[in-house]
């Protein structure tokens, strides 16, 4: 039943998102961006998922599949598996930017609170 | 935020309370949010769906057109090979705000260590170290302790390797202890070839990506194990940020060839070998060396930049945080002022650990120069 996996990938998106929305402190809302980010990994991985089916590749077929019925469409979808290989890389470098600002805030405000952030407030 | 049980008292004061900003309305969007989602997961196709059009042509194309056993690495940088080259240049870009944000003040030739090296020149032509009397009398306690615990004629060894066995810890040099740099020193040739392997043999799925990201594992387990004196050579930005241009270059080099020699951007160039060799896969065995390159110093910059970050713009001072900042001004021009008078007799040490409070105190001085002056 992959539509457990889609829901709880929604879950650990809304937690993300809680966090990011109730949280002050700057590492936590850093974290629950991660937690959305970690969510659409689970999500695509699971939608790519097909019942039955094997890994997408093209090499010794388990027992009792024929290479044509590989190359016909018999295996997960590795088109998300592509989007889930290069989002990680790329959520990692995001994540590096927003904790670098995060630590400049940190120095520059002596907080990590967003709440006492507020140098540019009319 | 709940009563706690009582044994659970102690460690709960040592943790900050946290006040929950606005729980009500986010918990309201995010029961929005979590019906959204859920009503919009009801309506995709569930495990018995079709393969969609675009996952069957890569399938169909692999092997013949591309000599890959892999479909997921024929998509990587293959079909979908412009919406790889993108997103490398999404993690460049990522890359270059993280070194941009990062930066210090002054240019260097390394992450770590500099403004210790530099310790006793900068005290020299700037006296006005560390003034904190309290400051200076933990320092000299700390100093006492490490000079008890070592014999005084022995100097710290050069590296963790020549500290005898059996002497106590915490060992003196900067490195872990000799059952870590054991372990990793088994680990650490294992975990590169693992990493270049899944990039030479190009029918990998992924080939850069995974393969630049336990680069830089091996990179940053030498760090913890060995210390940056080990990698200092190696790890600098002038020779890392040099690296990941040049793969990028290659990357677009690699990509814009096919636009030149074949008439379509990331077309495949390159004669193609058998499938399962080295070369097969044509130009993606390229793009994937390239990646590897590219995302292994990338990862590598970025992680070190932010260890490396510094003290570098505001005054390590609690009662003038830039809460107010009309006030500010004058704050920071009188704790100048008392560097500047208590700090003569603080810098006598001269010690190597008291290179980062010095450039602290440096940059408070620096700062409210800035803003007497606007």
């Amino acid at each position: 039943m992959i539509l457990a996996n889609y829901l709880t990938s929604a879950a650990v998106f809304c937690v993300g998102l809680y966090a990011v929305l109730t949280r002050r402190n700057m590492i936590k809302m850093v974290m629950g961006l991660s937690l959305m980010e970690a969510s659409t990994y689970l999500f695509m991985l699971s939608l790519a998922y097909r019942a039955g089916s094997t890994a997408p590749v093209l090499l010794d077929p388990p027992p009792g599949e024929s290479m044509r019925a590989l190359a016909h469409g018999n295996v997960a979808d590795p088109v998300l598996q592509n989007f889930c290989l290069t989002a990680v890389v790329i959520g990692v470098a995001v994540t590096a930017v927003f904790l670098s600002v995060v630590v400049r805030i940190a120095q520059h405000y002596r907080t990590l609170d967003s709440g006492k952030v507020r140098e540019l407030r009319g | 935020m709940t009563a706690q049980p009582p044994d659970r008292r102690a460690r709960q004061e040592a943790t900050e309370h946290e006040p929950v900003h606005r729980p009500w309305p986010s918990a309201l969007i995010v029961a929005g949010m979590a019906v959204a989602l859920a009503a919009a997961m009801a309506g995709i196709p569930r495990e018995h769906a079709a393969l969609p059009a675009i996952a069957r042509y890569a399938l169909a194309v692999a092997l013949p057109k591309w000599g890959l056993t892999e479909p997921v690495n024929e998509v990587v940088y293959g079909t979908r090979g412009f919406d790889t080259f993108g997103e490398t240049f999404l993690l460049l870009a990522a890359i270059i705000s993280v070194v941009m944000i990062t930066r210090p003040r002054e240019p260097r030739r390394g992450y770590f260590g500099e403004e210790t090296a530099a310790g006793r020149e900068q005290s020299e032509s700037d006296p006005a170290g560390p003034g904190d009397a309290s400051e200076d009398a933990a320092r000299s306690a700390e100093r006492r302790e490490q000079d008890e615990r070592r014999p005084a004629d022995q100097a710290a060894p050069r590296t963790a390797d020549r500290t005898p066995l059996g002497s106590p810890a915490p060992e003196t040099a900067e490195a872990m202890t000799i059952v870590v740099r054991t372990a990793i020193r088994v680990a650490l040739p294992i975990l590169a070839v693992a990493g270049l392997y899944l990039v030479a043999w190009g029918y990998s799925p992924g080939g850069g990506f995974p393969g630049g990201a336990v680069i830089m594992g091996v990179i940053l387990l030498a760090y913890a194990g060995f210390g940056h004196r080990k990698i200092s050579r190696v790890v600098r930005p002038g020779l890392l940020e040099a690296i990941e241009i040049a793969g990028a270059a290659a990357i677009i080099a690699t990509e814009a060839l096919g636009l030149a020699l074949k008439g379509s951007f990331s077309a495949n160039w390159l004669p193609l070998a058998a499938p399962q060799t080295i070369l097969s896969g044509g130009i993606a065995q390229l793009f994937s060396a390239s990646e590897l390159i590219e995302v292994g110093t990338g990862l590598t910059i970025a992680v070190f930049a932010l260890l490396a970050m510094e003290h570098d713009w505001s005054p390590d001072n609690q009662d003038e945080s830039a809460g107010d900042p009309g006030d500010a001004g004058g704050t920071g021009d009188s704790a100048g002022d008392q560097d500047g008078s208590a700090g003569g007799p603080g810098d006598s040490g001269g010690t190597g650990d008291s290179g980062g409070t010095e450039g602290e105190s440096g940059d408070t001085r620096d700062r409210s120069g800035d803003r007497s002056r606007q």
